[in-house]
């Protein structure tokens, strides 16, 4: 028999901390979260789309807003790209979860940390922080572009008036909201086709369809569905005024994303990885 | 050290591991040896707290893994060599890993450096060969410096100098006092590595012994005899109480060894045309021992009981 010796783990790394902390789990998924090309393309597509195309709507709508003509306020335009960077905002939120099943990383980042429930909030948190924060810069870009325009043509918009700095905040928060959302969807679902499409589905499909539904019934499924409450807080007077109020939709909207997540929570805790 | 009790995992009405105990003891290579769905893997996930046991349970160093508070820096575990998003240079898939167990950066270079990937440490894996997959998910396992070490396959799609060096590896690595379980469906492979075996089939354990006993237990022996007089010379060693196999002109002589044989033999005066001891190598003893539990048997292809007609 050889003779056998007591291993201490602390004695062969040296520098190593004995009990890792929650921050350490938080820098792990940090790490991994930006150490893939996807989330850099997803955030730059995210400004580029969000920004750019509130600049280039503005730009071509200035006119037509400042000739009496319009029916619609420039208030409404001024976060209007940000429609299409939900997209990015949903695919970053279903690819930190399915791409870990896709690839079998799931096995990998649960013998790190077998505490499934910090592995989950370390997630939620780098998604949120990201989006809180592209969300906000990309709205406050998206406003100083489609203002030069609009202000050329004397219906500029103060960062003062009523509902845009709301908007600027809402739109990262709304963002964060529906990346956790979809984050929830892949944890329900696991594969990332599958994930996406009924995220993309549920937002702009069915989101969309359901003001088509009749009666008051209809017209209350569609207020409560997710990105119709949500995206209220992200925009300072809503093209589709049957919306709830900005912060009451928004109060849904958190709602639904946190019973999602809670459901996603129940089915990763127990599931075999 | 590794100690499981009454494991048991089933997937629906499938039975993959059936009540298995055994402990994987410090200081020597423990080989977990199966046909391919013999539940090697769902055993090594249930350790790591992946898969929970339908029943059962299976503790490493004495508490379950997932009350491990670094359980990098306590158990090494390659599972699957492709556990690696393909986006992800190898340098950073061990930089989060270090970073959720607090292991510092400079261990990263070390085990890059002992798997020999620090050429390749800033390429995508998704560019890796299977073999340079293999080495990162053995630069995994050895990132916290862990007591105890668990492979699953590791030799798959390493060439010959790769399998060489998992095998010293391995050695090396009880040597120095850890506990190492390594899987393997090859007999072949276990023979050079491992001190200890545990044999399943079908979910079961079929053994569980040193190396040196499943040696003697399985790979039969006997000594083969022909003589011009074989009737003569089967009666005179049956007469010795020995056991005797007549196969045509041959017999399959047990319990005594080919000296032995030979003196009785020349003793009574009879001749020997030959006196060669047989011994079925491992891998016979372990297709043997195994055979009744393989999961996914072959049946010869029809074209070829034709060819032979």
């Amino acid at each position: 028999m050889i003779d056998t010796v007591a291993l201490n783990p602390d004695r062969h790394v040296p520098g190593a901390r004995r009990h890792p902390r929650a921050a350490d789990t938080l820098h792990a998924e940090w790490l991994k979260f930006w150490s893939v090309r996807s989330t850099g393309w997803s955030t730059a597509m995210l400004f580029v789309l969000g920004a750019g195309l509130t600049t280039l709507v503005c730009a071509t709508s200035a006119a037509w807003l400042a000739s009496g003509e319009a029916d619609e306020s420039p208030a409404s335009f001024i976060t209007w790209g940000l429609f299409f960077a939900q997209i990015t905002a949903l695919a970053l939120g279903t690819l930190i979860v399915t791409s870990e099943y896709g690839t079998g990383m799931i096995r990998a980042t649960l013998s790190a940390t077998p505490r499934r429930g910090a592995v989950l909030a370390a997630k939620a948190a780098v998604l949120t922080g990201t989006l809180l924060v592209a969300g906000v810069v990309t709205a406050f870009a998206g406003y100083l572009g489609g203002n030069w325009f609009l202000d050329r043509e004397g219906i500029g918009i103060a960062l003062s008036d009523d509902g845009v700095l709301r908007s600027m905040l809402g739109s990262g928060l709304y963002l964060a909201g529906l990346g956790l959302f979809a984050m929830a969807i892949g944890l329900l679902v696991r594969h990332t086709a599958a994930a996406l499409s009924i995220g993309l589905a549920l937002v702009f499909v069915v989101g969309n369809m359901a003001f088509l539904l009749p009666g008051t019934w209809g017209e209350w499924v569609a207020k409560l569905l997710p990105g119709n409450a949500g995206s209220g807080v992200a925009t300072p007077v809503s093209f589709n005024p049957e919306l709830l109020a900005p912060w009451t939709g928004f109060a849904v909207f958190t709602a639904e994303v946190a019973a999602l997540l809670l459901a996603g929570w129940l089915v990763f805790r127990h599931r075999d990885a | 050290m590794i100690v499981a009790r009454g494991l048991t995992k089933t997937f629906g009405p499938k039975l993959a591991v059936d009540d298995l105990s055994f402990t994987v003891e410090p200081g020597r290579v423990t080989g977990f040896l199966g046909p391919n769905g013999a539940g090697k893997s769902t055993t090594m996930r249930m350790v790591l707290g992946l898969d929970r046991p339908t029943a059962g349970s299976v503790t490493v160093n004495g508490h379950s893994y997932a009350d491990s508070a670094a359980p990098l820096r306590e158990v090494g575990a390659l599972l699957e060599a492709r556990a690696l998003h393909p986006g992800r240079t190898a340098r950073n898939h061990l930089r989060w890993l270090a970073a959720s167990n607090g292991i510092p950066r400079t261990r990263i270079d070390e085990v890059l450096d002992l798997v020999g990937l620090d050429a390749v440490a800033d390429q995508r894996v998704g560019r890796f060969s299977l073999g340079m997959g293999q080495r990162l998910g053995i630069a995994v396992a050895l990132l916290g410096e862990p007591p105890v070490v668990v492979l699953d396959e590791p030799v798959n799609g390493l060439d010959p100098e790769g399998i060489r060096w998992v095998r010293t590896l391995a050695r090396e690595l009880a040597g120095q006092g850890r506990t190492v379980l390594v899987s393997s469906h090859l007999m072949s492979e276990m023979a050079l590595t491992a001190d200890h075996l545990l044999v399943v089939g079908r979910g079961r354990m079929l053994a569980d012994c040193s190396m040196a006993e499943f040696i003697a237990d399985h790979a039969a022996s006997h000594v083969r005899v022909r003589s011009p007089r074989t009737g003569d010379v089967e009666a005179l060693l049956r007469g010795r109480g020995l056991e005797v196999d007549r196969q045509g002109a041959e017999l399959r002589v047990q319990g005594l060894d080919a000296a032995g044989i030979g003196e009785l033999v020349g003793g009574a005066g009879l001749l020997l045309h030959e006196l060669t001891l047989v011994q079925s190598s491992l891998e016979e003893a372990f297709m043997t021992l195994t055979a009744d539990s393989v999961e996914y048997s072959t049946h010869p292809a029809p074209q070829e009981a034709q060819a032979t007609r």
